[in-house]
């Protein structure tokens, strides 16, 4: 058994929505618990508005929880420096979100912030980016290049862990299919935990990893 | 006696506009701005003309007193983001002070208050009108770019960084105004400085130079002031564990 990598226990969190003017908490997660081993994968299915996005920001600190502990190797994220926590634990948005300038220049800032020396055209090869397109301006890509460029982009940083908020949601059935393939593979060569959400059933089974279901702030493993 | 007439013209003036604004629903408000801004400037000249004759440390006492007022009034436009107060205050001051020192060391005014005050007040409500248009636009950009701000930040990266784009366009678009009114200087219109100059009776290449200086240090104490305001208070935005504030307005 590989040792625990990813540990949530007892998270909760509440968000506050204006309603008419009057702010009207409603509980996002409640005590919510998951346990991800090194190189495992788990997939988190939910109805939209459940909470799955709430919940991978929770682990890399965008937003913090109102109780509970998450652990990553064993520390409590509240113990790393947060910009350290952010390049070990990368994430990949619903809506992939390019920097202005080139492809490279985008595969380029993790680079910067962190001094790593990657290899720019081994992360496009990788990442299944054309090499003609590295000098190309990021915005004029279409959703799913774009898609493929943020995930170089976190790989830059030479994470530990992937979360992925429905990457594939966003995209044609055609980009989808190369985003999920380029994922899984990823995966197997790099040995990367990933935390992914996606609202396709097949999708999560095609991964072969732990299913789990979010219902009323809980984590289900999903055994269908 | 001139000056009698020509704050009976104002008054018959604001009386006419706010009477013509009821239709537009501003009746009111016309009136008591008009009345204030009389009051105010009535006050004002009443105040400069004590000062005429005080020593020179209550002038920079007043001047001080509107760094606080414009401080604030940049403040408010942030949204009232803690440290943004002290920022605006600071920003306010220093850019102005700066701008304002040569033209007392060098001698293009005498050091007294008569020059003292009016040059301070332009130049503080100039950086006064810059700030807030910088930061309520940089508010604005790090609200409406959060997907942005928040990749940035997802890569390990600073709220400096995060927000740098959101920054230059806030300084960009307060400066466009002034970048304006330089252009089209003498062409559009003739500036509040040499206007008065011409009207005191100053011959017209003095009153262009001397406009010309203020003019050049208004728009250099804007784009210190702003760019000063704006990296300061880049941390108010975000919490101590760097992620972007949930409860901007
Ligand atoms: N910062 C916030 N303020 C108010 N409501 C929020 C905030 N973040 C999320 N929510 C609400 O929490 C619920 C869960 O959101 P989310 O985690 O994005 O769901 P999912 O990703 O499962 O679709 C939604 O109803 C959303 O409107
Ligand atoms: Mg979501």
């Amino acid at each position: 058994m590989n040792p625990v990598h990813l540990e949530l226990k007892n998270v909760s969190r509440a968000v506050f929505r204006r309603v008419n003017k009057t702010r009207v908490k409603t509980q996002i997660l409640s005590s919510l618990d998951l346990i991800v081993q090194r190189g495992e994968l788990v997939t988190i299915m939910g109805p939209s508005g459940s909470g799955k996005t709430t919940l991978l920001r929770l682990i890399n600190r965008l937003a913090e929880a109102d109780s509970g502990s998450i652990m990553l190797n064993g520390k409590d994220i509240k113990e790393y420096d947060p910009f350290e926590l952010r390049r070990k634990v990368g994430m990949v948005f619903q809506i992939p979100v390019v920097f202005r300038g080139s492809v490279n220049e985008n595969l380029a800032v993790g680079m910067k912030l962190w001094g790593y020396e990657n290899d720019i055209y081994a992360l496009a090869r990788d990442c299944v980016i054309p090499l003609e397109l590295l000098n190309a301006d990021a915005e004029q890509l279409s959703v799913g290049e774009k898609q493929r460029v943020c995930i170089a982009r976190a790989l830059a940083n030479q994470p530990e862990v992937l979360l992925l908020d429905e990457p594939t949601s966003a995209l044609d059935a055609a980009s989808a299919e190369k985003i999920e393939t380029l994922l899984l593979n990823l995966r197997k060569e790099k040995g990367l935990t990933m935390v992914w959400i996606t609202h396709d059933r097949e999708q999560a089974k095609r991964t072969g990893g732990k299913r789990y279901f979010l219902r009323n702030g809980r984590l289900e493993e999903d055994h269908e | 006696m001139n000056e009698l007439i020509a704050l009976a013209l104002t008054v018959i003036l604001v009386m006419l506009a706010a009477a013509y604004a009821r239709r537009f629903g501003i009746g009111k408000e016309i009136s008591l701005s008009g009345t204030r801004s009389i009051v105010q400037i009535l006050i004002l000249a009443s105040i400069i003309l004590v000062l005429f004759k005080l020593p020179l440390y209550w002038s920079l006492i007043v001047l001080l007193t509107m760094v606080a007022i414009a401080g604030h009034t940049t403040y408010t436009r942030s949204g009232k983001l803690d440290k943004v107060f002290p920022a605006a205050i600071f920003s306010i001051a220093s850019a102005s002070l700066l701008m304002l020192v040569p033209f007392f060391l060098f001698g293009i005014f005498p050091l007294e208050p008569q020059y003292l005050i009016p040059t301070g007040s332009i130049l503080i409500g100039n950086t006064m009108n810059v700030s807030s248009l910088a930061i309520d636009r940089y508010r604005g950009e790090i609200k409406n770019r959060r997907n942005e701000v928040e990749a940035y930040l997802a890569l390990g990266a600073g709220p400096k960084v995060a927000a740098s784009a959101c920054l230059k366009q806030g300084i960009l678009s307060a400066l466009i105004p002034s970048i304006d009114n330089m252009k089209n200087l003498g062409l559009v219109w003739i500036p509040g400085v040499m206007t008065g100059m011409l009207l005191a009776g100053a011959s017209p290449f003095t009153a262009a130079s001397i406009q010309i200086a203020i003019f050049t240090s208004i728009f250099a104490a804007d784009l210190m002031a702003s760019n000063l305001l704006l990296h300061y208070s880049t941390s108010s935005f975000f919490t101590g564990a760097a992620q972007l504030r949930e409860d901007l307005e």
